[in-house]
């Protein structure tokens, strides 16, 4: 497997191979004597007793880890759908060709890309009570911490896809929007048909990597009482008749963030390969028993 | 040189096409490229239904003066009109103009996020903003012109170069275009693939398409154009029917271009 050359490196010849080989198996058995140790202390300390496990075989507290994540889940779902949005219109308007929106667009992004998250949350959570001048005014915001925490991962994360669909755009060969321009089509159409669709696809496991980390950040939540995944577990680690099973509530939690990325990082693989069968090519599969040939669809299931 | 310069060559030597009206007209084009004078006083003009053939070395200036033609590149003086309007600068009217123009480039690009038939069919819809149903009927019965009917729902990256090529024709035509330029339209193909781009070219020429070809192909110049212009330095340095300039070139410097491209 490791013998095929790649396009960034040679094949390894036999002394480099010795040498990945032994490399390969020190660095195993430390990680390994690194994990028996902490499970050693962990044991020592008691933090697998049954007593600060127990808790998780109850129903009424899976209920809560369970709500805790389809917390995480809605704020995320929410502030990819609005990161991404926010990011296609940055993106567009930092290629205008008008100076103006030109200037407004790279301004906006470089505040909030430079603005640390947490600031941001805690901004959003806590100022609108002081800006509510009118009754009612803000008061979602107010109500929810759903809302700061969901707006500030959209102001953060929509000015970083924003950067990655630029990035994707200007990668494309510039024959493709000349083609387009001939045409007669207009700026806006060649970027909404021609550029911005390539430039997605093109950069499409920069911006899901971007996505885990939004997936992560939602986290951030649990610092301004947001009941997601985080807040469940420290409200679990604090519960004397269970004694404070923090460690154990971190390892469940911190599990299911861990499957949650690797389900978001398959979705990003399988997507890939379905986007970009247009590249290289929707290759006809021959269903070998019937001898037919299958569409494209056929291809992907499996 | 200055006969050479001349809007109107010799009537002996027009066919057909030049009593037609003018269709495309440059006059005393300028264009830099930063110090280097791309285009220097160029005064060409294209009647209806003619066939020009652009020759010259590398870095003439014939690509410049292509996409001149249609604004892809600003020029610096002068002025190009197109069926009598002032080419205009920008905005809506530019856009109109341009998709009166079709244009087949050297590297094809086809829009590679796009089947072959969402290729052609692209330009009237959201241009023209034509009936889906019209521009599909249209834009398949062009496929099937061009020889690539069976490929429509492919996408751009699963044919050869000949096919693709042949679709980008097919996208040109579909906008029902006044006039085609080809820059190089057969410079990246594969030997075996360059006729039958020639072929398509020369069967759209036979039917009356005004055509302004980029080419060294020598035998579609002697076979389909009514006038070949040789370009160097950013000059029209001669303007000919094919037969003369091929077989009885003028200038020093057709003659040692012709020798290098004709003896290797
Ligand atoms: N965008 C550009 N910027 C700067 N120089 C250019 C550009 N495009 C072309 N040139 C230069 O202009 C000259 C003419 O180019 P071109 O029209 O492509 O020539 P041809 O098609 O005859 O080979 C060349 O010297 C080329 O390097
Ligand atoms: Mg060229």
């Amino acid at each position: 497997m490791s013998q095929k050359a790649t396009v960034l490196f040679d094949a390894p010849g036999p002394r480099a191979r010795r040498r990945n080989a032994i490399i390969g198996v020190l660095g195993i058995a430390l990680l390994a004597g690194g994990l028996a140790w902490v499970v050693y202390r962990f044991d020592q300390t008691g933090q697998f007793d049954s007593q600060k496990w127990d808790p998780f075989q109850y129903t009424a507290i899976q209920q809560m880890i369970l709500d805790g994540l389809k917390a995480t889940l809605k704020a995320f779902a929410l502030a990819v759908v609005f990161s991404l949005v926010l990011g296609a219109l940055l993106a567009a308007a930092r290629l205008s060709d008008h100076r103006p929106v030109r200037w407004a667009a790279t301004a906006f992004v470089t505040f909030f890309r430079a603005m640390p998250l947490l600031i941001l949350i805690f901004f959003l959570y806590l100022a609108p009570a002081k800006l509510s001048y009118w009754p009612g005014f803000l008061d979602f915001i107010n109500d929810d911490p759903m809302w700061p925490l969901v707006i500030g991962l959209s102001l953060y994360n929509g000015t970083v896809q924003a950067e990655n669909m630029r990035a994707g755009i200007l990668a494309l060969p510039k024959g493709q929007s000349e083609a387009a321009y001939a045409l007669g089509l207009r700026k806006y159409q060649v970027m909404t048909f021609i550029l911005v669709p390539q430039g997605i696809r093109s950069m499409l496991p920069t911006i899901i990597s971007q996505m885990v980390v939004t997936l992560k950040d939602t986290s951030l939540g649990f610092l301004i009482t947001y009941e997601e995944l985080l807040f469940i577990a420290k409200r679990l680690g604090s519960y004397q008749d269970y004694g404070l099973p923090l460690i154990p509530a971190a390892i469940v939690v911190g599990t299911i963030y861990i499957i949650s990325c690797m389900i978001l990082s398959g979705v990003a693989v399988w997507l890939e390969r379905f986007l970009s069968r247009g590249r290289k090519g929707r290759v006809q599969k021959i269903d070998v028993v019937s001898g037919e040939t299958l569409g494209a669809g056929a291809g992907i299931s499996v | 040189m200055t006969e050479a310069l001349d809007k109107t060559p010799p009537p002996d030597k027009t066919p057909s096409p030049r009593t037609a009206a003018p269709l495309v007209v440059l006059s005393k084009v300028n264009k830099h490229f930063g110090a280097l004078h791309v285009l220097q006083d160029i005064d060409l003009t294209i009647h209806e239904g003619e066939v020009v053939v652009v020759i010259g070395p590398s870095g003439s200036g014939k690509s410049t003066l292509c996409r001149a033609i249609n604004r892809l590149e600003p020029i610096d003086s002068g002025a190009i009109t197109i069926d009598g309007n002032a080419l205009p600068q920008e905005g809506r009217a530019l856009a109109r103009l341009r998709s009166e123009v079709g244009m087949v480039f050297q590297s094809f690009n086809l829009f590679a996020h796009k089947t072959v038939l969402q290729n052609v069919m692209l330009g009237p819809q959201k241009v023209r903003r034509e009936a889906r149903d019209v521009v599909e009927k249209r834009a398949r019965a062009l496929l099937d012109r061009v020889g690539v009917g069976n490929q429509a729902d492919k996408y751009p990256s699963q044919l050869s170069g000949g096919q693709q090529q042949r679709v980008a024709i097919a996208r040109a035509l579909a906008m029902q275009p006044k006039v085609i330029l080809f820059d190089e339209p057969t410079s990246a193909l594969d030997p075996e693939m360059v006729n039958e781009v020639l072929e398509t070219m020369r069967s759209l020429a036979a039917e009356g398409m005004t055509m302004v070809v980029v080419t060294h192909e020598m035998g579609f110049a002697r076979s389909a154009a009514n006038r070949v212009i040789f370009m160097a330095d950013g000059r029209i340095v001669e303007e000919n029917t094919p037969d003369e300039f091929f077989g009885n070139p003028r200038s020093d410097r057709a003659r040692d271009f012709l020798s290098k491209i004709l003896h290797h």
